[in-house]
């Protein structure tokens, strides 16, 4: 079994990564912002296997024909939101003008103690999540991920911020999800992106955009034994310095009857789907599953 | 086929009752990995793993304690584990 996001290598070099780095951290945000535009162009001209393979996304998001121009404001909101990583990590969450909603759906329940899964996609920003506050009653949050495909942007970033490569639980292990339980019963957030599926994961088929796609089936059934509140989240990129962050309940708790373990993981995914699907109307070209997401060119 | 403990046996009952593996307990071998090629576990089992083995065993499994994935190596170093920090 093949996944294509695994084959499309992390694209540029460690030089220029740290110039741009640099660059966002010395010289200034408009400036550098600047040099996305050639950057976004470069990648609209070579990356062809990119370029193809987010197309049917967007004829799907945007319900048409789609211009050389909605392929570009793909690339940009991406460069642009790793940009803005940087000053993230770099503890310049304040610069950033952001409208949340349904805060109240976590905060709530963090105030009680409960530790509470932050449910995510690779739809605009999860990074933002250290920029609305949360962070300044010290709480917890951690990032369940899959590292290995990213190793030089780790470095960089690690770099940055060492205390963020501590908020990492890195999948794989035999004790990785002990880590995830032990981090909720402390009454902290651990954050799983749940629409990138991965070599080794077991997979159920959603309908996503009117056709079947897979997803990974391992969180609604990690969510079910871990027994927490699941909350959406998406923060949405919204040009400028603007974000717009969503908190959504998804459930009080994930309830799975392991008799029925198949159908009603794929019931409870399928929710995960259509709400996805929903933000990726909102907010297209935030959509940074750069690969073929329903497997149709193969 | 090396000698099998009667917690052995034990712990490889629990294993395929909590995961509801289609295996019988007494194919599992004492030394086999349990995670990978072996019998085939994952993270997620895992923890279903430690929370049966902590109800039943009184020995909580810490994600901290330097030995955790020599613990979930095979079966026999899982009942090792349990031998030394059982409280029930």
């Amino acid at each position: 079994m093949t996944v294509g996001w695994l084959r499309q290598r992390e694209r540029g070099s460690r030089i220029a990564s740290r110039f741009m780095i640099w660059m966002a951290l010395f010289v200034g945000r408009p400036a550098t912002r600047a040099l996305l535009y050639p950057i976004c162009v470069y990648y609209l001209i070579f990356s062809k296997q990119a370029c193809r393979a987010i197309r049917p996304y967007l004829i799907r998001a945007l319900g048409g024909p789609i211009s050389r121009r909605d392929l570009y404001r793909q690339y940009h909101c991406f460069a642009s939101t790793l940009l803005d990583r940087v000053y993230l990590l770099a503890g310049q969450g304040n610069r950033f003008d952001i409208d949340i909603r349904g805060l109240d759906v976590l905060k709530d329940r963090v105030a009680r103690g409960q530790g509470c899964i932050l449910l995510g996609s690779h739809l605009g920003s999860f990074e933002i999540v250290r920029a609305i506050g949360l962070t300044q009653q010290d709480i917890e949050i951690k990032v369940l991920m899959y590292e290995q495909h990213t190793p030089m942007i780790r470095d960089l970033f690690r770099d940055l911020n060492p205390a963020v490569a501590d908020a990492v639980i890195r999948t794989g292990s035999p004790n990785s999800m002990l880590r995830v339980k032990e981090c909720l019963d402390r009454g902290g957030v651990v954050g799983i992106l749940a629409d990138r599926l991965l070599k080794q994961d077991q997979a159920t088929a959603c309908t996503f955009f009117g056709k079947l796609a897979r997803f990974p089936a391992g969180t609604m059934w990690l969510a079910s034994i871990l027994k927490v509140p699941v909350i959406l989240f998406f923060g949405l990129y919204r040009g400028g310095n603007r974000y717009e962050v969503h908190f959504e309940l998804f459930a009080e708790e994930v309830t799975i009857d392991r008799r029925h373990r198949d159908r009603e993981v794929q019931r409870w995914t399928q929710r995960y789907a259509d709400r996805l699907e929903h933000h990726c109307r909102l907010a297209a070209d935030n959509w940074f599953n750069f690969y073929d997401f329903w497997e149709e060119q193969r | 086929m090396s000698d099998v403990s009667s917690l052995e046996a034990e712990v490889a009952k629990l294993i395929v009752r909590t995961l509801t593996l289609k295996v019988d307990p007494a194919q599992i071998q004492p030394e086999e990995p349990l995670f990978g090629d072996g019998l085939g576990l994952d993270s997620i089992d895992a923890l279903e793993l430690s929370l049966a083995i902590s109800q039943f065993y009184g020995h909580q499994i810490r994600s901290d304690d330097p030995d955790t994935v020599a613990t979930f190596a095979s079966l026999r170093s899982l009942c090792q584990s349990i031998e030394k920090h059982r409280t029930k």
